[in-house]
């Protein structure tokens, strides 16, 4: 075993640590989830999801020509159907925060989950 | 190791059948459910052709078939956008293993091959980012890291094998 | 070969699966109640790696609540404060943490020069604060119970068990108690290792914190606007108490005038001292609570020089004026952001 194997498995370990740790980070956008949806890089859709009541669906077809349906509900939201060959971004299933974003590589669309708005833990009366 | 033909048919043969090979390997496994929905989590099987030719064949042989593959992967599957990510991807890894391979030998491939699930994998959101027009994407990549050692582990192994078997069949 | 292969595969395996384990056990755990207590709701909410200490926790420090409420309330027959206001003028024994509130409520009263006073509450009463029938005292009625407002009067022990004070007079520890009630739960939270951090909201004008959130930010308490619905900024708040008084809190509306039960001590009637509310931060919730009304009744500028004095002991302050503007003790800049919509509001830092 030389030298150079020696560095590279250090390496290895060192970047699965490294991303093991970067999963274990609290994400922002737990505590007031606002969703942003772009489709090909602009924002066309800005969404309280701690302000929704009943749930509710809408579809965004992009530029290439796919649609997808989008499903709201309090606290969360998912792509409930797509035009999509993967459908990755359907079996994805709901995001709540900001932990991993919903992307459909085909129809350039993406969900995010921005930590926003005004919460307080608690307020003066 | 016996020495590769350096032109002439046998080496045509030979680039041609690894080409299949990797072809085969690649559409079986998009046939494959996929296990974790998020974008680029597979086994990547096909890397094992592209890291044993990039060893054994040299880095200009691995190349063409790699991009030979990609592109008719795309074709075949019916998905040009795949070809983007495919490329970009198999490029990176495919450019840091050609360095690796002044670094290791043979005999080390299964190291190689998570090094190269990782950049692989980057490369596709790079790409992925890129089309997007936004560093999203990157949120992925903590979650590719890992799946990418863990296959490229695997991969490697049956590399190993591979170029054994190889061997044994003198080609 | 191989083996030495396996072996560092192995080592690896290993390796990220200690990593994962270790992560896994740092989960924080999140336990919350509310309940009705000293007149109010109160929230208290726990976090930390031991489920069963936080919720052995919070369990005991409901039960504290409780329990304090029944020693210092005002109007409960059996509380200790009762009985001291009717004792007829004769001694009355305190139990340790009745006198320890007293004390520190009566060191108040003299650091803000009487403007906390803690024998106002006939005063309260006469308006009618205490019953929700409320009435405008005539000025004579005004200056007799101005009259009896006077902290100085309260008589304490040697060794401070025991306490008297003229009949004609009463004690409220309200301004003060929800404030020592913090503290007291902040001291039983700490004892227990399983808790890394808690926000107890008291009644909204009374919130302490014990460290930060779970995920180390500050917790974010909002500022209500004395003026209307909203909030007007947000307090970072991390292992401090903060007190908050306005005239918005409790008042009624007579012939387009208002009428709030922040009195001032010499006048026996509502503070008027241009401030529409008083927000204190520091390490003491008794403090913080006192404080704040102590400051509304002063004033901007009678306030702005006992603060800065206290700002050495860590105790920082909000003032909202009455015209909508904003003041701030040099050390709650950092703390302090006005909300969305507000940035248009004059914020000055005091010297």
């Amino acid at each position: 075993m030389n030298q150079n194997t020696k560095i590279i498995l250090a390496l290895l370990a060192l970047a699965a640590s490294a991303s093991a740790a970067a999963l274990l980070i609290p994400k922002e956008g737990s505590r007031h989830p606002v969703a942003h949806i772009t489709l090909d890089g602009e924002l066309v859709q800005e969404i309280d999801l701690d302000r929704v009541g009943t749930a509710y669906s809408f579809q965004l077809t992009g530029a290439s020509g796919l649609t997808n349906t989008i499903l709201v509900e309090p606290g969360r939201i998912r792509v409930l159907e797509s035009d999509c060959p993967d459908q990755i971004c359907v079996r994805q299933g709901a995001i709540a925060d900001g932990t991993v974003p919903i992307v459909c590589l085909p129809n350039r669309l993406v969900i995010e989950i921005v930590g926003g708005g005004e919460v307080f833990d608690a307020a003066t009366g | 190791m016996t020495r590769p033909p350096a032109k002439g048919t046998r080496r045509v043969t030979r680039l041609a059948l690894l080409t299949t090979i990797a072809l085969t390997i690649f559409m079986a496994e998009a046939q494959l459910p996929v296990l974790v929905p998020i974008q680029g989590v597979k086994l990547g099987l096909a890397n094992i052709v592209t890291v044993y030719a990039v060893f054994v064949l040299g880095p200009g042989d691995a190349l063409l078939i790699l991009c030979a593959r990609v592109f008719l992967g795309a074709v075949f599957s019916g998905q040009m956008m795949t070809l983007l990510y495919s490329l970009g991807g198999g490029l990176l890894a495919w450019l840091v293993m050609t360095g690796l391979r002044k670094l290791l030998t043979k005999e080390q491939l299964w190291l190689c091959s998570p090094v190269a699930a990782i950049f692989h994998n980057l490369g596709q959101l790079l790409v992925a980012a890129g089309i997007m027009k936004t560093w999203v994407v990157m949120a992925y990549l903590p979650y590719l890291v890992l799946s990418g050692i863990i296959t490229g582990l695997f991969t490697g192994l049956c590399a190993q094998y591979f170029i054994q078997r190889m061997e044994k069949l003198r080609l | 070969m191989k083996r030495i292969f396996f072996r560092r595969l192995t080592g690896l395996a290993v390796a990220a699966a200690v990593c994962l384990s270790l992560a896994a056990c740092q989960r924080q755990t999140e336990v919350k109640t509310q309940i009705f207590a000293m007149d109010t709701v109160m929230s208290i909410t726990l976090y930390g790696t031991d489920q069963k200490a936080c919720e052995e926790a919070l369990n005991q420090a409901v039960d504290r609540i409780y329990a304090l409420e029944a020693l210092l309330s005002v109007t409960r027959t059996g509380s200790e404060i009762y009985a001291v206001n009717h004792a007829g003028g004769e001694w009355t024994r305190l139990s340790p943490d009745t006198a320890a509130l007293l004390e520190g409520a009566l060191a108040l009263c003299d650091l803000t020069g009487g403007a906390l006073d803690v024998t106002a509450y006939p005063a309260v009463r006469a308006w009618g604060f205490t019953t929700g029938e409320h009435r405008i005292p005539s000025s004579a009625e005004l200056a007799q119970l101005a009259a009896r407002i006077d902290y100085t009067q309260v008589e304490q022990n040697e060794d401070n068990s025991s306490v008297r004070l003229p009949q004609d007079m009463e004690l409220d520890l309200g301004s003060v108690a929800k404030g020592y009630v913090g503290d007291c739960l902040v001291q039983l939270l700490e004892s227990f290792d399983g808790v890394d951090g808690a926000l107890l909201d008291l009644g909204q004008s009374t919130i302490q914190a014990l460290g930060p959130r779970s995920d180390g930010t500050p917790w974010r308490i909002g500022i209500q606007d004395p003026a209307g619905e909203g909030y007007l900024g947000v307090l970072e708040l991390s292992g401090k108490a903060m007190g908050t008084s306005g005239g918005y809190q409790r008042y009624f509306e007579e012939d387009g005038v208002r009428y709030w039960h922040i009195l001032d001590p010499a006048t026996a009637a509502p503070a008027r001292a241009g401030l529409a509310a008083v927000a204190v931060a520091g390490p003491s919730g008794l403090v913080c609570d006192g404080l704040s009304t102590a400051l509304f009744v002063m004033g901007l500028n009678q306030a702005s020089s006992l603060i800065s004095e206290l700002s050495r002991s860590g105790y920082e302050a909000i003032f909202l004026m009455d015209d909508g503007s904003v003041a701030l003790t040099p050390g709650m800049e950092s703390s302090f952001t006005l909300a969305k919509g507000y940035e248009d509001r004059e914020v000055t830092v005091l010297p």
